[in-house]
Order: C-alpha cells, then sequence, then structure tokens
C-alpha cells in the first residue's frame, strides 16, 4: 500500500476511534459517508483536524469537505496537491 | 384558585445590560452587545462574543462578596438576575418565611470557568470533578442572593436548559411540589466551550446573522436570568401559557432536516395553551445562526405555521447565544415586549434562506397577547414555551394519585465484564467513540426496557451528579496541551451531562420528554420526582429514569456505575 494511503488509514483509525479496524480493512474508493463506512458530522470534522495537523491543509468549513472526503483516494488527492507539510 | 401560573418578578444580565431596563433600552435601540472580547482569557481573539460588561470581581463587590473568596461567574451574574427578580416581585427573607421555595437553574458550564484558570497550572493538576458539579453554581446562586433556604435544582440539557428550569418551575407548582418557584439559568463564557464550538466549527468569525443565507454560525455569548413563578397569584407581569420538551432523537450535534424535534415542542405547546397557531404575534426564534440550526427551525416553521408566520426574530443578535442561559434570557426578552408593545427587531439579516422564512426587522406599537418562545439544544433537547399578555383561561389538569406511581423494572451496570453485553444491542461502529459510562448506561437503559417489554419509552430523565467525567477532563487536557488549536470535537460532543439522555433517546426513537438533572447526591431524587409528575400528568405511561456517574484516576475512568429504571403508573 502507498505510504500516504497507509498513513492517512491510520490516522483516521486513531481519531475516529476505529478500534477493530486495521488499513487494510478501509476500501480506498468506497464512500466513507452514507452507505459506505458509515461516517458522520463530527467524523467529518476529525478529518479537517487530520488535515490540517499532518498534511498543514486548512479547509474553511465542513461544506468544503464534502468533496474531498468523498473516499480515501479523494482525500489523498487532495493531500498530494495542497500539502505544506 | 384557577391553576394559573405567573410570572412576579424578572431580572436578567447579559451583553446588552445589567439589568431590565437597560436591557429593554439596548432592543429598542436595536443596538448589539456582541463584539471583542475583553474578559475571556482565551487565545481566540478574533471570534466576536457577547459578554456581561462587568469583570467577576466587579459584581463580586455587587453582591459583596469578599475578593478572595473564589466564585464561579456563574454563580455571580445568576446572583445578580436572582436578586433583581425577587425585588421586583417584592420578595425578601421575611415574606418568603414558612414557604416551600425551590430553585431552579440550567447550566451546562457549571463552575468550569473557575476549574480551567487553575487546571494545567499545578502538578496534580485540578480536580475536574468541580467544574462539572454543576449543581454547586445553583447552590452558590441561593446563598448569594438570599435564597439559602430554598431547594436547590439544577438542569443540564445544553442550550435548552434555562427553558426547561422554567417548564419544571411550572410542573412542579402544579403538582404542589413548591409555594413558589424561582427558575432560569447561567452561563458564562469559558474557554471550555468557546473551544468545544470552535471544535465543532459553528463559530462566525463576524457578527452572527441568524436565518441569513450567508450566516456561518453563531456568537458566544452570556448571561443569567431568572423568573419569579407563583400559582393563583392575583396578577402577573405575564402568564405561562403552555410548554412542551421534546426530543429530536437524530443525532449528539446535528439536527434533523425536517426539525422533527423542534415541530413536536412547537405544537405540543401550543396544544397545551388551547390555541392555534395563528393566535402567536411573536416568536422569539432559537435562532442561533448556524447552519443547520436556522434551516431545520425554518423547515419546523412551515410545519407548525405554514406558509406564513407570525414576527420572528432571533435576540441572539444582541446578546449572542447565552447557551445554557438562553432559554431564560429570551422569556424575560418575550415578556419585556409584551409589556412595552413592541417586537424585537434581527439584526444583521439581509438575505433570505432558500425556502426559508424573513425574520422580522423589528416593530413598536404592537400588542402582543401570545408570544412563543423556543430553545433547542444539543442532543435534540428541543422545547418551546407560550407566554400570555392576558390571564389564561383556566385549564386544570387532574393529577392522578401519587401512590399509583411504582417501580417496576430496574437494571445496574457497573462493571467492564458487563458491558460486552452492549454488543446484542449495538454495532462496534455505534460504540467506537463511547466511554466507559455511556457503555454501561445505555445497556442498563436496554436492558430495563427490555425486562418491561418495551422498545421505547414515553420519557427519559437522567441523573448525574459529575456528568461526562472523562471526556470532559480529555477535553479540558486537549485545551492546555495544543493551546486551545486543532481539538477534538469528538471529545466535546459528548461532553454535556445531558449525553446520554439524548443517546439514549436517539437509539431508542423516543421524541418524548427528556431532561437532565444535576445537583450532586440528591441528582436522582430529583429525577424519580420528575418521573413521578410525569405519570400522574399523564404527559407519559411510562419513564425511563437513568442515574450514572464515574470516578477517574490518571484522567480516565476507574470506576462508573449506571442504573436505570422504569416507572408506570398502576391502573387503578
Amino acid at each position: 500500500m502507498d505510504e500516504l494511503l497507509y498513513n492517512l488509514k491510520l490516522q483516521i483509525i486513531d481519531a475516529l476511534n476505529l478500534e477493530d479496524m486495521t488499513p487494510e480493512d478501509i476500501d480506498d474508493d468506497a464512500p466513507l459517508f452514507g452507505d459506505g463506512l458509515g461516517l458522520d458530522s463530527i467524523d467529518a470534522l476529525e478529518l479537517i483536524v487530520i488535515l490540517d495537523k499532518h498534511y498543514g491543509i486548512k479547509l474553511a468549513s465542513p461544506a468544503q469537505g464534502k468533496e474531498v472526503f468523498k473516499s480515501i483516494n479523494c482525500i489523498a488527492d487532495y493531500i498530494r496537491k495542497n500539502r505544506s507539510k | 384558585m384557577d391553576g394559573t401560573i405567573s410570572i412576579n418578578g424578572m431580572g436578567i444580565v447579559c451583553a446588552i445590560g445589567d439589568d431590565r431596563q437597560a436591557v429593554l433600552d439596548s432592543l429598542l435601540r436595536k443596538e448589539s452587545g456582541i463584539g471583542p472580547m475583553q474578559y475571556l482569557p482565551s487565545r481566540h481573539r478574533d471570534i466576536p462574543v457577547g459578554e456581561v460588561k462587568m469583570s467577576t470581581g466587579q459584581m463580586k463587590r455587587l453582591l459583596g462578596i469578599a475578593d478572595d473568596v473564589q466564585v464561579s461567574r456563574t454563580s455571580v451574574m445568576g446572583a445578580l438576575a436572582v436578586r433583581e427578580a425577587l425585588a421586583q416581585a417584592g420578595l425578601d427573607a421575611a415574606s418568603l418565611a414558612g414557604k416551600r421555595v425551590a430553585l431552579i437553574s440550567g447550566t451546562t458550564v457549571g463552575v468550569m470557568d473557575v476549574t480551567e484558570q487553575v487546571y494545567g497550572k499545578t502538578e496534580e493538576g485540578v480536580e475536574v470533578p468541580q467544574g462539572n458539579e454543576c449543581g454547586r453554581s445553583t447552590e452558590e446562586i441561593a446563598a448569594f442572593s438570599g435564597l439559602g433556604g430554598a431547594s436547590c435544582c439544577t438542569i443540564c440539557t445544553a442550550c435548552s436548559s434555562a427553558l426547561n428550569a422554567i417548564m419544571l418551575g411550572c410542573e412542579m407548582l402544579k403538582n404542589d411540589e413548591a409555594d413558589m418557584v424561582v427558575a432560569g439559568g447561567s452561563e458564562p463564557l469559558s474557554r471550555y466551550h468557546l473551544n468545544g464550538f470552535n471544535s465543532l466549527m459553528i463559530l462566525d468569525r463576524q457578527r452572527c446573522r441568524p436565518f441569513d443565507d450567508s450566516r456561518e454560525g453563531l456568537n458566544l455569548g452570556e448571561g443569567a436570568a431568572f423568573v419569579v413563578l407563583e400559582k393563583d397569584a392575583p396578577e402577573g407581569l405575564a402568564y405561562i401559557g403552555g410548554y412542551a420538551n421534546r426530543c429530536d432523537a437524530f443525532h449528539q450535534t446535528a439536527t434533523s432536516k425536517d426539525g422533527d424535534g423542534a415541530f413536536l415542542a412547537m405544537r405540543d405547546a401550543l396544544k397545551m395553551a388551547g390555541i392555534g397557531p395563528e393566535k402567536i404575534g411573536y416568536i422569539n426564534a432559537h435562532g442561533t445562526g448556524t447552519p443547520d440550526n436556522d434551516a431545520s427551525e425554518s423547515a419546523a416553521f412551515r410545519r407548525v405555521f405554514g406558509d406564513t408566520i407570525p414576527d420572528m426574530s432571533s435576540t441572539k443578535s444582541y446578546t449572542g447565544h447565552t447557551t445554557s442561559a438562553s432559554g431564560a434570557v429570551e422569556t424575560v426578552i418575550c415578556v419585556l415586549a409584551m409589556q412595552n408593545g413592541f417586537v424585537p427587531a434581527s439584526l444583521g439579516w439581509s438575505r433570505m434562506i432558500p425556502g426559508g422564512f424573513a425574520p422580522t426587522m423589528g416593530r413598536t406599537g404592537v400588542c402582543l397577547d401570545y408570544v412563543m418562545c423556543n430553545s433547542f439544544g444539543f442532543g435534540g433537547n428541543d422545547s418551546s414555551m407560550i407566554l400570555c399578555r392576558k390571564r389564561p383561561a383556566p385549564a386544570p389538569v387532574p393529577l392522578r394519585d401519587a401512590a399509583q406511581v411504582r417501580l417496576v423494572a430496574r437494571r445496574s451496570v457497573r462493571s467492564d465484564e458487563e458491558l460486552s453485553a452492549l454488543k446484542e444491542f449495538l454495532s462496534p461502529m455505534e460504540t467506537r467513540r463511547m466511554g466507559k459510562i455511556m457503555k454501561a448506561s445505555l445497556l442498563s437503559a436496554f436492558l430495563a426496557l427490555r425486562d418491561r417489554g418495551l422498545s421505547c419509552p414515553d420519557a427519559i430523565v437522567t441523573a448525574t451528579s459529575r456528568g461526562m467525567l472523562e471526556c470532559s477532563t480529555l477535553f479540558l487536557e486537549d485545551i492546555a496541551a495544543n493551546d486551545e488549536q486543532l481539538l477534538k470535537p469528538t471529545l466535546f460532543m459528548q461532553s454535556t451531562h445531558n449525553t446520554i439522555g439524548s443517546a439514549i433517546a436517539i437509539r431508542t426513537g423516543c421524541h418524548g420528554y427528556n431532561i437532565t438533572y444535576s445537583q450532586g447526591d440528591r441528582s436522582l431524587e430529583w429525577a424519580v420526582r420528575d418521573a413521578a409528575m410525569r405519570l400522574r400528568t399523564g404527559e407519559a405511561r411510562n419513564v425511563l429514569v437513568c442515574a450514572f456517574d464515574e470516578t477517574l484516576s490518571g484522567g480516565r475512568t476507574a470506576q462508573f456505575a449506571a442504573e436505570s429504571r422504569i416507572y408506570t403508573l398502576e391502573e387503578s
């Protein structure tokens, strides 16, 4: 697994308390919200904190996160294009 | 003796004034009290707030409290408001002697402002439990306002706390549990909840714009307001027409799209008042200015009122969102509006939410016979109250016999081993954020309900002395360790005392009455008393009471205990 994807999944598992999951359990392309992994609005806020803390990316609002947080691959793409650390 | 409940005294301290007259003047002049932070020691100086324009020290001096006595801002603001309310009602220690007086206060911050001043500055850290003991602030308010003999009770349903406190006062008078009630709420600004709301990304960096399409969130405010409630008084400043406390049962911090809880609260308050929606002359909306609240409250308005609504405004555009105190602050504003014949303007509005409603820009020279006051809280604890200018027609509620109240199921959970049984009821995805106290409480509730053959109770009443201790401590640690930046919303969203009551509602789909008590060792006693009142008035056929508390060691849950009980009324 790509190092960025692997680390990102570990950060998500930790921040979202997905205790019983490993990076391998999370599909790179599956939707994170709704019918996929089933995350909610608080998880979206935690993802915003992850982007800021680990990659130096600031999102202005949860609404902006809707596009970015569609799947693990979407987040990774966004990080590659916008990271400042 | 028609059982009418009247408001006979009012006191208020908030960003637009230190007393009733000052608040009235600001409303009529359309002057907001929201501005740059002056008193709260936070690094977030860029966030506008609605502060009371006095330091805690200045308020202590007004109350004659010595400088070296450590007192919460919650308590001094509350005591000032209670004093003003008692004075207007013409009450003092002599006239209260021999009466059963209750002081009911809504707060969620409690004495956290004191805790956070010293937290992390000593080697051991400071005992967070202190900060979470909301009941202590109410006892201090009683002591500093000349109500030393009152029976103290504290309601913690987040931002609807104070309105629920006033409603509880009415119920106590109707059930003959008190001769006189002083009810309201007090909430100071604290770094704790400023950072909490900031982590939820719902604080506007500009002045809030309730119901405007460009709104980006709320401005936190602070304040206290209390009203003196009496039954069968010859006359009052205003009268309580009806009220309802309902639950959205949707999500801990988000609101349902159609505003289910808000709709039910408004509908049932009108029902109790015995009037149609067309009678309402003014709605004081919850109107926080967050994208979520204003959209769902608008949807709920449409369900209750149709396509045309009465004059509606959010006075949070003046005071900021005074959170747990807001229900009382806005009740006082509603009565001032009725007494003085004006509709308070909504400030900051210019563009309609698609499909929403335009708030009023204010009117004077109007006669308001009926006013609706809305107050909604985290966990979907939604309440609405109808105030009347004239004495309403008597609507006596026959009370069932107290002797018929029965405890019919009782389950407790207090060990790690027992918690594994929660798997029967919830998936790992559902329990992933839950601490032990939440798991134990939910499990005890599910087991008690199952024993009684119920899937959903009619009403939920929870009781806790110190609330979500572990979550609160972890969030305080987060604030200290990360200098108020990039904090975990997951910790804040489940740190309010009503988290468990609303979690039970969400998991069981219970949209009925939902309340949380926090009064030290007497929390459960108050909860059981409330359950009996629900059953006696017929509001509920069964009530789930859940009491919980935990102790910490090294900031983590050490011991925990949760007990759920089901009360019903024995058929005669």
